[in-house]
């Protein structure tokens, strides 16, 4: 066991950090493709490198920066699903940056999850004629390809739609976060047999494994969000005074921002072991899905938290649009309920639990 | 990074796997299992079997009878303890003292006093606490006064664990009553059976009988009992306590608590989905916390010495603790069998030692944050 970073790993940390300091507004894809970071955990002959910890260490210094990107979608979700569909040809533009894929699996009353698949995708000759609504989809508009889940009798498969298919309207709305959200209606889409990503019927395991690893992303995002709270209440307080002394003198907000240091390091925690799950973990998806969702779980928890705890001891400050800190908590409320919130991930934990049927205190071995 | 344990750590843990299921007594296991307390013998034959393994006190330098671990491994041993249901040997002699006989005594103090504390033929308990000093621990009143090559010494000290069975008792007395609160204090070692030592036995509300006040009158001690120098006492007292709390996150014990509250959820056949919900949680805070620990040892093996983040351990570890002997009596309510509700109630204690939960907090903020 070694936390001390590679000189590789530091070296992607540095130059994340660097962009995310600086003016990242705009799209940024062909400079991510440039500085390679679109090709972790693709593989060697693509370029590839590094894993889940690398893809941690970048969300994390998005999360710092308060990055707004495609990056979870598009290159951590996609990437994921199609690695995991072994989809080279596809996955090959993909790390170019030439292609795009946005992954709609949500529908409306699914509650997060992603078996809960009313559209369908009915066989005609050689193609299929997809039908149905996703909402919540992430980084459609900026997409090439839509990939979708849809039922083919009792199995659920995954489709590539082309972003310019007939039949295929994206309904972008207005995000807290200004992330780039819409809702997807195909009205019989028609896809040529070819479009499939991965083999018939495997589409919720293909999911489960790259949301898992979008969910062990966005805990990275999380923890960069947190980190960056905490220090901004605590360089406040020590400069806002009242009563004629700093408030950072008081016990009272002392203790709490002690309380928010424990949150971030639990997190911190939780993050590492996410990445670590998937690391491991990649043949054995039940003991995978339930490393992830107890992160998720703890991220959630930690992360609304500090977050409150830092919109209240900056005061009316913390209220106002024009300070830092508030679009960070905006940012971590959303995180805190993006790819299942806790009540959806503390479900999945315990049926992971169950499946598994272990004795408790195996099931908790780091 | 990798974050994984290496096939050499996994090894290490099968051995000492092994070892705790043939060599812990049965008896033994079982009280630890039911949650009976445990009597001074018990200890005392735990101690002599991994003395006699060579593994009885994992944090001392070699030449003392240290096992030289990594901490990674010594955080495996004693997650090996909580799955073989073996008790932690009591931390006053092994992990308190004598690290601080190591750092700041002299040759012959560690000649003395550390093979008897290695071979558990000595029994310590720790004076710290006073009726007036808890928190509050540097405005302790208990008096060392020098006369020639004796100190007298006159004092209270109060919730001291395990001071019945005790042969020596490490005490924090004032050897300066005029310097400055923090600097007048020595760290001396006290033969419990010197003439003027007594102690009385504190009942807590679970009905255990585990701690006691020590009253000390006019107790002669050799000026060579005192470690270190005269005065700087609270350095080493400090010293200590930061050990103290790296321990007291308590994961394996925690370990050993969920599995015990499963096992009786199963008994009694419970399967209520807000109290499984609740159950993960804790369960969940107690990876976190287990990992954060894990992360805390690597970067003590990389050659840090124990810091403040030790408080996080001690704050998060502690609740946990107390989270899970309270989901324990909401599972079994009111009149649950007999060990649920006083490991509850004795288990209010956790936060108060070793350092209040808010002393931790302000540490943290002071030493961490720099508020």
């Amino acid at each position: 066991m070694d936390f001390t970073l590679t000189p590789e790993q530091l070296l992607i940390k540095d130059s994340v950090a660097r962009f995310a300091a600086g003016d990242h507004k705009g799209d940024n894809w062909p400079q991510f493709a440039e500085l390679g970071w679109l090709a972790i955990g693709a593989p060697d002959e693509l370029g590839g490198f590094g894993g889940p910890l690398e893809t941690l260490l970048i969300m994390e210094q998005f999360g710092r920066g308060l990055v707004v990107s495609p990056y979870l979608s598009q290159a951590v979700l996609a990437g994921a699903l199609l690695r995991a569909a072994k989809r080279e040809d596809l996955l090959a533009p993909v790390v170019e940056g030439e292609s795009r894929y946005a992954v709609a699996y949500e529908e409306p009353h699914a509650r997060y999850d992603p078996a809960q698949v009313a559209t369908t995708a009915v066989r005609d000759g050689d193609t299929y004629v997809l039908t149905g609504t996703k909402v919540r989809v992430l980084d459609a508009t900026t997409a090439t390809a839509i990939v979708v889940s849809a039922r083919t009798g009792d199995e659920v498969t995954l489709f590539a739609v082309p972003a310019s298919a007939e039949n295929l309207t994206v309904t972008p709305y207005a995000s807290e976060d200004g992330h780039d959200v819409a809702d997807v209606r195909l009205d019989a889409v028609r896809v040529d047999g070819a479009s499939m990503i991965g083999s018939f019927g495997e589409g919720l395991s293909l999911l489960g494994l790259a949301l898992d690893h979008a969910t062990a992303a966005l805990c990275g995002e999380a923890l960069g969000l947190m980190a960056v709270m905490l220090e901004a209440t605590v360089q406040y307080t020590k400069q806002r005074q009242q009563f004629g002394v700093p408030i950072s003198s008081f016990q009272a907000l002392q203790h709490r921002m002690a309380e928010m240091f424990i949150e971030v390091e639990l997190a911190r925690s939780m993050a590492y072991l996410a990445a670590m799950t998937l690391d491991e973990q990649h043949d054995d998806s039940v003991t995978r899905a339930r490393g992830i969702s107890a992160a998720k779980v703890q991220i959630a928890k930690s992360g609304r938290f500090v977050g409150q705890s830092a919109i209240q001891l900056h005061g009316g400050i913390g209220m106002s649009e024009e300070y830092k800190v508030g679009h960070y908590f905006k940012r971590m409320t959303l995180v805190e309920r993006l790819l299942g919130d806790t009540d959806y991930h503390l479900s999945r934990y315990l049926e992971c639990r169950r499946a598994k049927a272990e004795t408790p205190a195996e099931a908790t071995v780091a | 990074m990798d974050l994984a344990f290496s096939p050499e750590e996994r090894a290490f843990r099968d051995e000492v796997r092994d070892f705790i299921a043939t060599h812990l007594p049965d008896d033994i296991r079982r009280k630890v299992q039911a949650g009976d307390p445990l009597v001074k013998d018990d200890y005392a034959r735990w101690h002599r079997i991994l003395h006699e393994r060579g593994w009885v006190a994992p944090g001392w330098p070699v030449e003392w009878g240290g096992t030289d671990w990594t901490p990674v491994q010594r955080h495996i041993f004693y997650e090996e303890f909580a799955y073989g249901w073996a008790p932690r040997l009591l931390p006053f002699g092994l992990n308190m003292v004598a690290p601080v006989i190591v750092e700041f005594g002299n040759d012959a103090q560690r000649a003395r006093y550390l093979p008897k504390i290695h071979s558990g033929e000595e029994f310590w308990c720790q004076g710290y606490s006073e009726p007036g000093a808890g928190s509050d621990l540097a405005s302790l009143a208990t008096r060392a006064e020098r006369r020639g090559d004796t100190y007298i010494i006159n004092g209270t000290k109060t919730w001291i664990t395990a001071a019945q069975w005790a042969d020596w008792i490490f005490v924090l007395a004032r050897t300066d009553p005029a310097a400055k609160k923090q600097e007048g204090i020595s760290f001396i070692l006290v033969d419990m059976r010197s003439p003027g030592v007594t102690v009385r036995p504190i009942q807590t509300i679970d009905g255990g009988r585990e701690i006691n006040e020590v009253h000390l009158e006019n107790v002669e001690v050799p000026v060579e009992n005192r470690v270190g120098d005269e005065g700087d006492g609270w350095t080493y007292a400090k010293f200590l306590l930061e050990h103290e709390r790296t321990g007291t996150a308590g994961i394996a014990g925690c370990r050993q608590q969920l599995a015990t509250l499963h096992e009786m959820l199963e008994r009694e056949s419970i399967d209520d989905r807000r109290l499984n919900e609740r159950i993960a949680q804790v369960e969940i805070e107690l990876e976190a916390l287990a990992f954060t620990e894990l992360r805390t040892l690597a970067a003590e093996s990389a050659g840090k010495r124990p810091g403040p983040e030790s408080s996080i351990l001690k704050i998060k570890g502690t609740e946990i603790q107390q989270a899970l002997s309270e989901l324990a009596l909401d599972a079994l309510g009111p009149y649950a069998e007999r060990h649920v509700a006083p490991k509850y109630f004795n288990y209010r204690k956790t936060s108060i030692y070793a350092g209040s939960n808010e002393i931790q907090k302000n540490i943290i903020a002071k030493r961490i944050l720099k508020l």
